[in-house]
């Protein structure tokens, strides 16, 4: 489906084991590399499949440099298309989600149904008779395939199993999905936060090294509170999560993905979690459905966990305490981040609207966490530009690295773990011939 | 909200439902409140806000997302605006640092509905910021529950929609 444009540079150079070279944020022709060989071969985070759960019901994404419609037809099944009138070109749906029949092209009045078929060819007496509509339907992303309802699409025709790319990571995706009783999440495509910030799109990652630096009027605010059980940075009120003396681990895993390891840390917080979910009816009701569900020991470690796997998945998807976080590189100095907050299917609505206001409270434009990442953000890519002295370090830990029994590697919670895994696939993929 | 104003009675558009000298109050006190939020004077802001249950409320995604089911770009009740109010005079929260420089007309102040001491009253505005070597241009409509007391009038509860609410948006890292 692309193809891949043969380069003259050598980009293994420029990614060495415990540094990188600042051109890979900041050079154009880097990022056009970047989308042919990085976004256009590998495994991308598409869509929840319950943000289209009916027949009808379509959105826009992007994937890649592609603009597509996600599009639930009338057997339920869910199909990618690029959003793209095979007549001349023009996009085909300009509406962010909805329900409809039909897609038609404004120019000449093409017409496709929602498995992307061209159902309706205008003036088709012109054409000649071997025309075949089975032949221009909307184009289809080639690979979909979904873990536990996030859907993810390739661009490539071949290449490596969902489920193979994901590999160890399954059990993380599981602790968002199974904070809910009956193990569904709902994503709602109108219910998101939408930011942009002048940085490059490497820069959203996972850093348990930033905190009290990035976040420190966070830590003070909070700090002053009474309890902070449940808050998007966690029971700070007992510990630090971020210190390197706690039980907070950081990982990574092959593929690129990375993590910020709070299990271990949150596991002794049940006790204080559950306590408080039973001071309110619905609450519990929560906690019972989930031992019921779960088992108590496992249920006891889903509530200390709050749903939150930390996880990052390369190159564009996040899975960060009530959300799920997508990844859009504008230019190599642009970067959209849309961040969807989760609700669990199952549970009382006082127990989701919590969980909106604990996100709120982070994340957004105008909230206490995302503006301060997006700052720094900006203030290194004004930094990297200043490239007289290149490299930049990520050789944080590097000597206390341990394998684990699934594959990754670990260490403490500040040791920069996250950005080697993300940049060894970033060379991997940027290199492959 | 332009629905509300256009779907107003009649008496709203045509004669007003306030006297002269209460709409020139009415003026005065948004501009007020627009010249402290411009200056950062955030205590002084504060000031005027009613000392029982206020809302702050800045839509997301659309200007009637319901908050039960959907997420605000801000929703503080006091507690929760103190609380931005720390942050915003915080010199630790380096993204309010150094401080925008702003500019902002309000105009279209309008009286909706009087109940009593309190009032319900919409205006448009348009805010300049600039950040360093950036400039962003935000718009939007405000309404207002205010009430009439002794020292002139409080907010009971602000709800600013913006016009971009459902749109990618840089920080905003001050008052609107």
């Amino acid at each position: 489906m692309t193809t891949r444009i043969p380069t003259g540079r050598d980009y293994s150079a420029l990614v060495q084991e415990d540094r990188v070279h600042s051109a890979i944020f900041t050079d154009e022709q880097i990022f056009q590399d970047e989308m042919e060989r990085i976004f256009h071969t590998t495994w991308l985070f598409a869509l929840h499949e319950s943000e289209i759960p009916n027949a009808g019901d379509f959105k826009r994404l992007q994937i890649g440099r592609y603009p597509v419609i996600a599009t639930r037809d009338e057997q339920g099944e869910i199909h990618l298309l690029i959003n793209r009138c095979r007549h001349r070109g023009a996009q085909v749906c300009e509406s962010s989600h909805g329900n409809t029949r039909r897609f038609q092209c404004w120019y000449h009045g093409w017409t496709y149904d929602t498995r992307g078929d061209l159902v309706g060819l205008t003036g088709p007496e012109a054409y000649d008779k071997d025309f075949k509509c089975d032949a221009h339907g909307l184009t289809r992303i080639p690979r979909v395939e979904s873990y536990r309802g996030f859907v993810f699409a390739s661009v490539a025709r071949e290449g490596m199993s969902l489920s193979d790319y994901l590999g160890s990571t399954k059990p993380y995706i599981d602790i968002m999905v199974d904070a809910s009783p009956i193990g569904e999440l709902q994503v709602k495509p109108g219910v998101v936060n939408r930011t942009r910030y002048r940085g490059n799109w490497k820069q959203v990652g996972m850093d348990g090294y930033h905190p009290h630096y990035v976040h420190m009027s966070v830590f003070k605010i909070f700090s002053k509170r009474e309890s902070t059980t449940g808050s998007a940075v966690g029971a700070l009120h007992l510990e630090d999560p971020f210190a390197d003396v706690s039980k907070s681990r950081t990982r990574g895993f092959p593929h690129g993905h990375a993590c910020l390891d709070f299990r271990e840390q949150r596991r002794p917080h049940a006790d204080a979690s559950i306590e408080e979910l039973r001071r309110s009816e619905e609450g519990a009701r929560y906690v019972d459905d989930m031992i019921s569900a779960y088992g108590e020991e496992r249920a006891r470690d889903l509530i200390a966990w709050h749903g939150d796997p930390h996880l990052g998945l390369f190159p564009n998807l996040q899975l960060i305490h009530d959300h799920v976080r997508v990844v859009i590189p504008i230019s190599p100095g642009e970067t959209e981040v849309l961040m969807y907050p989760v609700f669990l299917k199952g549970v009382g609505p006082s127990i989701n609207e919590k969980r909106l206001r604990a996100h709120e409270a982070f994340y957004g434009p105008a909230a206490a966490g995302s503006p301060d990442d997006a700052e720094i953000f900006e203030r290194t890519q004004r930094g990297l530009l200043a490239d007289a002295d290149p490299w930049v370090q990520l050789g944080r830990g590097i000597h206390r690295e341990e394998v684990d029994e699934d594959g990754s590697v670990a260490s403490c919670i500040s040791d920069e773990i996250t950005q080697r895994a993300q940049m060894q696939e970033w060379k991997k993929l940027m290199t492959r011939g | 909200m332009a629905q509300q104003i256009v779907k107003a009675m009649p008496e709203v558009i045509h004669q007003g439902i306030v006297d002269t000298q209460t709409q020139q109050r009415l003026e005065r006190f948004l501009a007020l409140e627009a010249a402290l939020m411009d200056a950062h004077e955030y205590d002084r802001w504060l000031a005027l806000w009613d000392s029982d249950e206020v809302l702050y409320w800045v839509p997301c995604n659309s200007d009637e997302q319901d908050p039960s089911t959907g997420i605000a770009i801000i929703y503080d009740d006091r507690t929760r605006l103190l609380e931005r109010i720390m942050r915003l005079k915080d010199k630790t929260a380096h993204a309010y640092r150094p401080l925008a420089k702003l500019v902002r007309s309000v105009s279209g102040v309008l009286p909706l509905s009087v109940d009593g001491d309190e009032m319900e009253v919409a205006a448009s505005f348009v805010l300049g910021e600039t950040r360093v070597g950036q400039q962003n241009l935000w718009l939007g409509k405000t309404l207002y529950r205010l009430v009439d007391t002794a020292n002139g009038f409080r907010i009971r509860s602000k709800k600013v929609m913006l016009l971009n609410n459902d749109d990618a948006m840089p920080n905003l890292t001050f008052l609107v």
